[in-house]
């Protein structure tokens, strides 16, 4: 059964409120093309997590569709910080539960595994468990092990409505592998209720049949497959292409101020109509070749 | 006359850092200069180091310089490429790292560091990056190194948030909190510091050459322990140097 769908269609999916796993880190496999339409549709009230917080989260957040951030910290590696995601704390506006990476991966994994709870080392002794223990109370508990007598902190499972995954290679039934390192991008489809892949190659099921052993994303979790070249321009994905280090500078400082970052959006993401409009107006075909990633480099 | 090779103070900082690994050991890194120093140990008196980044990146050999974790660069030639629950779960949280390299915007008197914030945290502050893989490594970790610049603002008696654990406030409020482990040093541009063992307390261990006692106490914002004599840093060899220049930050990114 095909699951293809169109951007829109798929972003359309998901209502106000939602709860939403992103694949993106820092500036790799980012769900761009999807933060751009979410905002073109005016989606809302949005929960957003990931382990380390990413330039898709950045995004949302800027444009006031996110209302809490689930995420273990973040940054734009060198090229700066996540700076909306920060004013958004730092002014009050996001609620941000912060995790470390691990503990937020065993979030995503006891909600996969199906379990009640997850005991995990991290986090003890910390400012990010007090600040946790006032934020979000319901998400943190102690239980004695039964089998030592040894208290062990323990975190609630993570189960996200929907988690968008930024993959190389699909069919169109949903079945994914993804290259590279994929952080907690596994924990977080097999948690997650549904899961939107958005992909750069879409193959015949043949060619997955032939090394079955790639799947990282099982079809039957998936409801929408979509493809998209690019869609995480301009941050990069492995294998396919490298990210638009000009373009990153440009968000890096755009988003210092909230007037700054205004004129981004109205530029590249209110005007125009759809991710190929947006890929002409980035630089079209001509510079998007550049950045095609060399086949031994992986980037 | 053996002449002396010049060198930056980042890139004695790198071969301080080196020079607490040894051979065999799993090593987790942040990126900048533990990876810096880590390549070097690795090229010279360590060659069987295992080098873990928590998104899922064992033992790569980069070519080119990355700007973070997330650039494909920095994995080149991996040996494995996985995830967080498989690095920082199954052999971090499992036990299995012996060294932990973090950095930070600041540290304090008994090692814990903050990348979170500063400022009053109920109050009015600036949010920076948060944890990562920080608190897990520090938390896991059989000992954590801490390389930092020697500013006043950077090195406190308390930082203003713990995002990774060290002693917190020292003696047994580590262990109390279910914490093994702790950081075994810190490393800045003008010494090199330890724990005292009972206290936990900072301890100066070493001087950098051309520094003094009082330049490394002006630029701290709390007094560490202090012993009766303190041995000078052994400086980087020439070997060390051409190493960092040449082969492991030939762009000059992280030991300028």
């Amino acid at each position: 059964m095909t699951k293809l769908s169109t951007l829109a269609e798929a972003v359309a999916s998901i209502p106000s409120g939602a709860h939403v796993a992103l694949s993106g880190f820092a500036i790799t496999r980012c769900n761009m093309a999807f933060a751009r339409e979410v905002i073109r549709q005016g989606i809302r009230r949005l929960t957003v997590s990931q382990c380390v917080g990413a330039m898709d989260a950045d995004m949302l957040a800027g444009a006031g569709a996110v209302e809490r951030i689930i995420y273990g910290g973040g940054s734009l590696d060198r090229f700066g910080r996540l700076n909306c995601v920060n004013r958004g704390i730092e002014e009050g506006t996001l609620v941000a539960e912060e995790y470390s990476s691990l503990s937020l991966a065993f979030r995503y994994l006891a909600g996969a595994l199906g379990l009640p709870f997850i005991p995990i080392r991290s986090l003890r002794g910390s400012d990010i468990l007090k600040r946790l223990q006032e934020l979000a109370p319901a998400e943190i508990g102690y239980v004695d092990d039964p089998f030592t007598g040894d208290n062990w902190l323990v975190l609630k499972p993570l189960i996200p409505d929907v988690a968008v995954v930024q993959v190389q290679v699909a069919d169109e039934g949903g079945n994914a592998w993804i290259m590279g390192p994929r952080w907690d991008n596994e924990e977080q489809v097999k948690a997650s209720k549904r899961t939107i892949v958005i992909t750069e190659h879409l193959v015949p099921t043949e060619v997955i049949r032939r090394e079955p052993e790639r799947t990282l994303i099982p079809g039957f979790r998936v409801s929408h497959v979509v493809h998209l070249p690019f869609a995480a321009h301009p941050t990069s994905v492995y294998r396919a292409y490298d990210y638009d280090a000009e373009h990153i500078r440009h968000y890096a400082e755009a988003t210092k101020t909230p007037e700054g970052f205004q004129k981004y959006l109205d530029k590249y993401v209110y005007g125009v109509q759809d991710h190929w409009g947006y890929l002409e107006l980035v630089g079209g075909l001509k510079h998007l070749n550049n950045l095609i990633a060399d086949p031994i480099l992986g980037y | 006359m053996k002449s002396e090779p010049e060198y930056t103070p980042f890139e004695l900082m790198a071969v301080a850092g080196a020079r607490e690994l040894k051979d065999g050991e799993i090593v987790a890194v942040g990126l900048g200069l533990p990876v810096v120093a880590t390549f070097l140990a690795k090229r010279t008196h360590a060659p069987h180091i295992t080098i873990l980044f928590e998104l899922g990146v064992v033992d790569p050999e980069p070519i080119h310089t990355g700007v973070g974790l997330a650039d494909p660069r920095v994995w080149y030639r991996a040996k494995i490429l996985s995830s967080f629950v498989d690095m920082l779960g199954m052999v971090l949280h499992r036990g299995l790292v012996d060294v932990g390299f973090l950095g930070g915007l600041e540290t304090d008197a008994y090692g814990n560091l903050n990348t979170t914030l500063l400022g009053d945290p109920k109050g009015k502050f600036r949010h920076f990056v948060g944890s990562g893989g920080a608190n897990d490594i520090a938390s896991s970790a059989r000992r954590t190194i801490i390389i930092i610049r020697h500013e006043a603002r950077k090195l406190n008696e308390a930082v203003s948030f713990v995002t990774s654990p060290g002693y917190l406030r020292g003696y047994g409020e580590r262990a109390s909190a279910g914490l093994q482990g702790g950081p075994s040093r810190v490393i800045t541009d003008k010494a090199v510091f330890g724990f005292d063992p009972e206290s936990k307390r900072m301890r100066l261990e070493s001087i950098h050459p051309g520094n003094t006692v009082e330049d490394v106490l002006a630029n701290l914002s709390f007094q560490p322990i202090v012993p009766d004599a303190v041995s000078t840093t052994e400086p980087p060899t020439a070997e060390q140097v051409r190493l960092i220049r040449e082969e492991i930050d030939p762009e000059r990114v992280y030991a300028g």
